[in-house]
């Protein structure tokens, strides 16, 4: 097995390894700590140079606080869950569908079709920045969540797609031409024999888009830009007002704001490995 | 509060009579839609915002007034497009140069009539110049603050200094923090406006307001040996070592540690400055709050004072009411309001409103108001077109990092002039 388990090694290699990893991670984890450690401490902190050193004053309770009852935050999260929701929703369904066509059924086009989707996926998006943006617009769906919900769920059908039909693909045929003889009609064959199968599928992909999606900052900032519409991730920057920036309260709202997903990741960690390497090893 | 103006009674009452025949012109029924684009999306200005259209349409029930809210940045690039496609009836700008092209593409409408029958030339004369382009005046104000020195009081009492008035005396207070071991400036150049102030101030000191404007409106090169004499007052301090060392690796804030903990005993700052040294612990006893000393005795003094102004678009549908809401936004009580403490916390642009009693804000406000003959300047990013602010104001940090870099600097600076006038 590769890479050699720990366990098996020998004693030297052990010891350096349980050395290294704990400063690897406190490395890897500074930044975060970083903000955890700004988020308790009093704005006056940062004009007194005091960055690194005990806070002043503990003010995390204070500033916590002030990000839910003082700024627009709530409105930020409630848009990103009304952001993130439909477009998980609406990206798995539409990618169990496609999915479920292109893995079943064979047709001419077939491949191409399904290369059309991967190819999606290799679009730098930085790129259709612009055109988005105008398109958006043009349909009068600039600065709303439904076009932000929109453009996600078009965005993210055709990585989906993969997902799903690579999955399908991986099912036992027999089940749907036992079906078939059975006389089951193909949508039946669809709602009651594959999607069941599917479940572990649907929801790995589902935390996996939730993490996409909430974390999303590029499209946030692109295609919306007041408190009715901005997810939380572009929401954070109201914090730098106009003349100064608010570190200890944009801390404390980062932290907010990275809570979900990171909720989302330990209550259904089983699924997000799971949909990592669902596909790779058949 | 306290009023500035100490006419007492006399000019209480020409203020109730100014705004009352202001109120009475405006009662006369407004009706239909008004549409306000505004760029106030900050927390404090938002509020005030909506507070204003609030009260204005208590006072006219029958108009209908829409107010749209973009942000601060987005604004900057969206008015280019709905002063023409989709113009509202009032709209949010700055004033100076930054309005000019605006101005002179026939986009905003002039307005000195107003003016005139609503007494604006009295009540807002401070900032009339920075309205003013041609024969025409083409907005008004709602609010400004000051720029200026603000210095740590007790550090210079523990040295024996004054507040200096002149360069002379400006140098030798220098030299004498520098001997105590403390920088005499605070300064973080990162984001590069900062060095923009004190160009702006080095070069209405030693070239005057004209000059300043026109070489901020690329009329006059920047090789020009006027603009050398402004970087050579600059030099003077830069070798002296008057300026907080590896300044370019700090933002504003950043910087303002160094004077809070001591180590620097000044800063040439806007008064949102004092807000986090006094959150930072300095007390009003501490601070002190100089106007930038001056270098040629035959110049007169003028200042760097940031304004944001409404304006009506050429295009506008509801001129009537459009007119109305520009009088009472700048009507002496809600001037006084909306620049109060719990509002923006800034400077009042009517003559008779009060001023917040704020050590600072009172300052600001007699110095703009009395002591700054030469004019008002909006600030070099404001003055100067975007492209060239860029491009000059990190020619600014370049020279103050390495001063020997002055000429390769301004030949910089004159090609841009020549490429984006």
């Amino acid at each position: 097995m590769f890479p050699t388990p720990i366990a098996k090694t020998s004693r030297t290699w052990q010891l350096t390894y349980q050395t290294l990893l704990p400063v690897a991670m406190v490395l890897w984890l500074l930044p975060l700590l970083a903000v955890m450690w700004f988020s308790i401490k009093p704005g006056a902190d940062f004009t007194t140079g005091n960055y690194w050193g005990l806070p002043s004053s503990f003010e995390g309770f204070a500033n916590y606080f002030l990000v839910f009852t003082g700024s627009d935050m709530p409105r930020y999260l409630w848009n990103s869950v009304m952001i993130t929701v439909p477009t998980v929703a609406g990206a798995v369904a539409l990618s169990c569908m496609t999915g479920f066509a292109l893995g079943v059924y064979r047709f001419k086009g077939n491949l191409l079709i399904f290369f059309m989707f991967v190819a999606g996926n290799f679009v730098p998006f930085q790129i259709l920045m612009v055109p988005v943006r105008d398109l958006t617009l043009d349909m009068g769906l600039y600065d709303t969540r439904i076009g932000l919900v929109l453009f996600h769920i078009a965005f993210q059908t055709g990585f989906c797609t993969l997902f799903m039909r690579n999955f399908i693909r991986a099912l036992p045929r027999e089940l749907i031409e036992a079906a078939r003889v059975e006389g089951v009609s193909e949508w039946r064959i669809f709602w009651y024999v594959v999607l069941p199968l599917m479940r572990p599928a649907i929801a790995a992909l589902a935390v996996l888009i939730f993490t996409f999606i909430w974390n999303d900052y590029f499209w946030a900032v692109v295609l919306t830009q007041s408190p009715e519409s901005q997810p939380v991730t572009a929401g954070i920057t109201s914090f730098n007002a106009q003349y100064r920036a608010m570190y200890h309260l944009m801390s404390a709202g980062s932290i907010v704001a990275a809570i979900p997903p990171v909720a989302m990741f330990f209550a259904m960690q089983k699924h997000f490995i799971a949909g990592l390497t669902l596909g790779a090893v058949k | 509060m306290r009023s500035i103006f100490t006419t007492g009674a006399a000019a209480l009452a020409a203020a109730t009579i100014l705004s009352g025949s202001a109120f009475a012109e405006s009662h006369a029924a407004l009706s239909g839609d008004l549409v306000i684009f505004s760029d106030m999306s900050n927390p404090a200005p938002r509020a005030v915002m909506e507070g204003m259209v609030e009260r204005f349409g208590e006072m006219h029930p029958d108009l209908n007034i829409e107010l749209t809210i973009i942000d601060r940045e987005a604004y900057k690039t969206q008015i280019r497009n709905f002063l023409q496609a989709n113009p509202p009836d009032v709209a949010n700008w700055y004033a100076g140069n930054r309005m000019l092209p605006y101005v002179e593409a026939g986009l905003f409408t002039d307005i000195s009539d107003l003016w005139e029958e609503g007494g604006l030339t009295e009540t807002l004369a401070s900032t009339q110049a920075s309205m003013t382009i041609g024969d025409g005046i083409y907005g008004v104000p709602y609010t400004y603050y000051q720029w200026g020195v603000y210095y740590r009081e007790d550090i210079f009492e523990e040295l024996g200094l004054e507040a200096p008035e002149t360069w002379d005396e400006e140098i030798a207070n220098c030299q004498a923090i520098i001997d105590s071991g403390r920088f005499c400036y605070t300064i973080g150049t990162k984001f590069l406006w900062t060095a923009g102030g004190w160009f702006d101030y080095l070069n209405m000191r030693t070239n005057g307001y004209d000059f300043h404007m026109a070489l901020t409106n690329g009329e006059i090169p920047w090789t020009d040996d006027r603009v050398r004499a402004t970087f050579a007052n600059w030099q003077q301090l830069i070798d002296m070592g008057a300026f907080l060392e590896n300044h370019q690796t700090y933002s504003w804030q950043e910087a303002l540690p160094f004077m809070v903990n001591g180590e620097a005993a000044a800063y040439l700052m806007g008064n949102f400055a004092v807000a986090p040294m006094r959150e930072a612990g300095l007390t009003d006893d501490q601070i002190g709050f100089y106007q930038f000393p001056q270098i040629d005795p035959s110049i007169e003094m003028a200042e760097d004072a940031p304004t944001d102004t409404f304006h009506i678009p050429s295009g506008a549908n509801n001129v009537e009411a459009a007119r109305a809401f520009l009088l009472f936004v700048t009507s002496a009580e809600n001037q006084t309001l909306i620049n109060g403490g719990d509002g923006l916390g800034q400077l009042p642009v009517n003559s008779q409103s009060s001023v917040d009693d704020d050590e600072f804000l009172s300052a600001g406000f007699e110095m703009l108001s009395q002591n700054s003959p030469g004019g008002i300047a909006q600030f070099f990013d404001r003055d100067a077109p975007a492209e060239m602010a860029q491009v000059a104001m990190q020619g600014f940090q370049t020279f103050m990092v390495d001063p020997s870099s002055l000429d390769s600097v301004l030949d910089r600076l004159e090609q841009a002039r020549q490429r984006f006038y």
